[in-house]
């Protein structure tokens, strides 16, 4: 069976308004930003998701409104933005329903989907604020279809009497995006370097999407099944990117855009224009009360600018590699013996 | 050559070597703790086993990593496993009693007990609509739960608080026992805190934080203005600096791009 689709259709058939999604992927490596940048593109949005340990693919999304829901266990540029910057200020400012839980009970949440699990129970957040505090409360719940019931509740084993733990909900996905460095038109994937969560989320995604760097033959990718992660009727589609994971890494293909990424740095500071005024002003009457110099920046590249400049300018992702330009590409190609490159 | 002049941050990863033991398995993250675990492998203490959250096992990485996910930890280890053996493998290391596990975490505030938050700080607000947020959990409270870890920390009033905002990674919560009463493992728990000014730790009767150790040049007025409530510097030493050749590693073979350990220009 043929699951081959151009990244506009898949996009178009399986991400839905409403959906409740999650990304393969880490921080900065292997996500599926092309995926992301076609959304963004599409305009889908409403989305509740199950963030995983996320960055900018997120904060893309927050910064346009398209999140719903967000459940978050980390969300940052690691090495290049402490704190993704449109997910903070939206937090701050009271604009985005979320809910916290520690990394590892949200990864255990997705691989407990992954095994059909009713529930889980852990040995984890008991005692602090995770369990405590609640970002959506039990009233608001009720309003949010794909949003569980309860956050968590503190159970006592039954094989244990007496131990307490926490008990919480297994996350029903709607879609799965994931980008791999190679997959066949069935659908079957090698995943090469750490798989994190991502197999978890192919097999417990009603809808999957799988972006890859090489699309190979239904014959070459079983040559030696000890490499493949990702049965192929899991997957609803299989969509040939590459470079599809650019700005992140992608292992044994490529390294971060570093340029790219410390760009969205900056530029995430402000959503747009009257916000990059609003808060320049402000920054400038707290140097001046202090008495201290103050340089304005003078016309900032804003969030607004940097998907204008990078998302929406451009019509696909052929037109996006053709924007980044072919030695920079070439220059975040991994040295073989290195794992990364030494030349961005 | 010039004599290298030592800098705050050299100071803390050198503590943090120093306080690697033999055959530890350390869990690490990016930043100074990473800088502190490279240099007790090339030189203090060879022995230990550094491993990172993102499930990179045993990790020996030749230039310094960004991010736990990222490849130069991942070219550069034993095993590749996913996040979820990462959380297994900790937790098995507790219920199997192992005292192999060392791990560093840090936080934007802490209380006496070696609690610790970052996750936000509330300022006129809360929880759901907060003055600062940051990211989020990570692995720091899987790791508060299972394993002893040592906390990194910079030394200020506005950080070691008598009450923190939000506990995200628990320590021994309100003293002796407190970490029973609430369901986590009581016999692990924060060692120390490694700040700018020296090493804290914590009393094995009251479990409530004391300065251990001072860095050259700090006097115990200037720990107790730094810290938030009551401290006793009565017991502390001071922690001597590491030698030319200790700087020399850290700044031309482990760091030399300055990624976390910023040299001052003359």
């Amino acid at each position: 069976m043929n699951k081959v689709y151009s990244l506009h259709d898949a996009v178009a058939k399986f991400v839905e308004d409403g959906d409740c999604i999650s990304f393969g992927g880490f921080t900065t490596n292997r996500k599926p930003y092309a995926a992301v940048f076609e959304i963004l593109r599409q305009g889908q949005g409403s989305f509740t998701v199950w963030a995983g340990p996320a960055g900018g693919d997120w904060d893309m999304l927050i910064g346009e409104k398209r999140v719903k829901a967000y459940i978050n266990c980390y969300t940052a540029n690691s090495g290049y933005t402490n704190v993704s910057r449109r997910f903070r200020a939206a937090i701050e400012k009271g604009e985005l329903i979320y809910e916290d839980y520690s990394q590892d009970v949200l990864m255990l949440q997705l691989h407990a989907a992954s095994l059909g699990l009713p529930y889980l129970p852990v040995r984890l957040m008991n005692g602090s604020g995770l369990t405590k505090y609640w970002g959506i409360s039990e009233e608001q719940r009720k309003t949010l279809e794909k949003v569980d019931n309860l956050k968590c509740v503190e159970v006592e084993n039954p094989f244990n009497p007496g131990e307490k733990v926490t008990a919480v909900p297994v996350p029903k996905l709607d879609t799965a995006i994931i980008h791999v460095q190679k997959a066949s038109p069935d659908g079957t994937c090698i995943i090469e370097g750490d798989e994190f969560h991502d197999v978890d989320i192919a097999v417990a995604a009603r809808k999957v999407i799988v972006t890859c760097e090489e699309l190979v033959s239904n014959e070459y990718i079983r040559q030696d099944p000890t490499l493949t992660r990702v049965f192929g009727q899991c997957v609803d589609a299989v969509v040939h990117v590459p470079y599809g994971a650019w700005p992140s890494q992608c292992y044994n293909y490529y390294d971060n855009d570093s340029h790219n990424l410390k760009e969205y740095d900056k530029a995430s500071k402000y959503q747009d224009a009257a916000d990059a005024e609003a808060q320049i002003a402000k920054e400038k009457a707290k140097a001046e009360k202090k008495g201290l110099p103050y340089t304005a920046p003078a016309n900032p590249e804003t969030f607004k600018d940097f998907l204008d400049k990078w998302v929406y300018s451009v019509k696909d992702h052929d037109e996006l590699l053709d924007k980044i330009g072919g030695a920079r590409l070439m220059r975040l190609k991994n040295e073989p013996h290195l794992g990364y490159s030494t030349r961005h | 050559m010039s004599e290298y002049k030592i800098t705050k941050q050299e100071r803390q990863a050198y503590a943090i070597a120093k306080n690697i033991k033999e055959n530890q398995i350390v869990i690490v993250g990016t930043g100074l703790p990473l800088i502190g675990a490279s240099l007790a492998k090339r030189v203090v203490c060879p022995s230990c086993i550094p491993i990172v959250e993102s499930g990179l096992m045993d990790c020996a990485p030749v230039e310094v990593p960004r991010s736990v996910g990222d490849n130069r930890f991942m070219a550069h280890c034993a095993v590749q496993w996913p996040n979820v053996r990462f959380i297994g493998f900790e937790a098995n290391e507790w219920l199997h009693d192992s005292e192999r596990l060392i791990a560093f975490i840090g936080g934007a505030q802490i209380d006496p007990y070696g609690n610790v938050n970052s996750t936000c700080i509330y300022g006129t607000g809360d929880y759901v609509k907060p003055m600062t947020r940051f990211t989020g959990s990570g692995g720091a409270n899987g790791i508060a739960t299972f394993c002893n870890t040592i906390i990194m920390m910079q030394h200020q009033k506005r950080r070691f608080m008598e009450k923190i905002d939000y506990i995200t990674s628990c320590g021994w919560m309100d003293g002796p026992g407190g970490r029973e009463k609430v369901g986590l493992p009581g016999n692990r728990g924060p060692q120390m805190v490694v700040t700018d000014l020296g090493i804290m730790k914590f009393d094995e009767q009251t479990k409530r934080m004391y300065c251990a150790y001072m860095f050259p040049g700090v006097t115990p007025e200037i720990v107790q203005e730094n810290t938030g409530f009551e401290i006793d510097c009565s017991k502390a030493e001071i922690f001597p600096d590491p030698d030319q050749e200790i700087l020399r590693i850290i700044r031309e073979e482990i760091d030399p791009g300055q990624a976390f350990i910023k040299i001052p220009k003359e």
